[in-house]
């Protein structure tokens, strides 16, 4: 059976509010985007900064690899 | 420090003559013309001729470091000088193509609250894709990507940049990867 005889839901109207959002961010003035990116930064701090420690405390491999 | 008042940093390196022409590069600059995208340093792209270079070619930025560490921005990181919460990479000119995206940088305007916007300079959405497709590695490809589905570069300047710099093998090779008919065909 392939995807189109296959009873899968219409996730066309998912697609495109996705799209009107990406369209919409990139309308945003330079200004904003700036402030955009600080804020995504902030929330992926502490992953980097988790990240980066863990590589410096195993000589660069990441935990739980031999 | 928002990544704002880093780039006014740079604007006041520039007004004071410690870098002659520079313009914001990298995904900052791509902010421009596309959706944010995350990046963990803000890439300025400088011309070079009045930095002291070595026999060896090094380029000495001493001078933009020296500028810093007065301005109290003495930290340093791997990837550039820290200015505020931001590390900024300075990437001396080092090639024909930085040096025409350098001359066709276009302004931008950033809003600082209660005083007058701050016009910085950064480079055309066509040199971005074009140095991407230089540089090549696979985030770049995917800013390429973006540019394209977002429509957000001209296509005819575009061509124009890849034509006079070489690129054009290395542009059919990118359309022949993403799975793409050659928009630049038509162009």
């Amino acid at each position: 059976m392939n995807d189109s005889e296959a009873n899968y839901p219409d996730i066309s109207d998912i697609l495109a509010r996705k799209e009107a959002g990406r369209r919409q961010r990139a309308a945003l003035s330079f200004t904003e985007k700036l402030d955009a990116l600080d804020a995504l930064r902030k929330r992926v701090q502490p992953i980097v900064r988790a990240r980066k420690l863990r590589e410096r405390g195993q000589g660069g491999r990441p935990v739980g690899e031999a | 420090m928002s990544l704002r008042k880093t780039i006014e940093v740079v604007v006041r390196l520039a007004d004071a003559g410690i870098i002659q022409e520079y313009a914001i590069a990298g995904a900052v600059a791509a902010l421009s013309y596309i959706q944010p995208t995350l990046t963990e340093d803000l890439d300025i792209l400088v011309s070079t001729e009045h930095f002291e270079t070595r026999s060896s070619g090094l380029i000495l930025l001493a001078p933009i470091e020296k500028a810093l560490a007065d301005m109290g921005y003495t930290e340093r990181t791997d990837v550039g000088v820290v200015i505020g919460d931001w590390p900024v990479q300075f990437i001396p000119v080092a090639s024909k193509l930085d040096e025409e995206a350098l001359e066709q940088a276009v302004e931008v305007h950033i809003d600082v609250p209660g005083e007058p916007a701050l016009t910085a300079r950064c480079l055309s959405a066509q040199h971005l894709v074009a140095i991407a497709l230089k540089v090549g590695r696979p985030k770049d490809r995917t800013r390429i990507d973006a540019f394209l589905q977002q429509g957000a570069v001209d296509l005819v300047a575009l061509k124009g940049i890849l034509e006079r710099h070489g690129l054009m093998a290395a542009w059919l090779t990118y359309c022949a990867r993403a799975g793409i008919e050659d928009p630049l065909r038509t162009a």
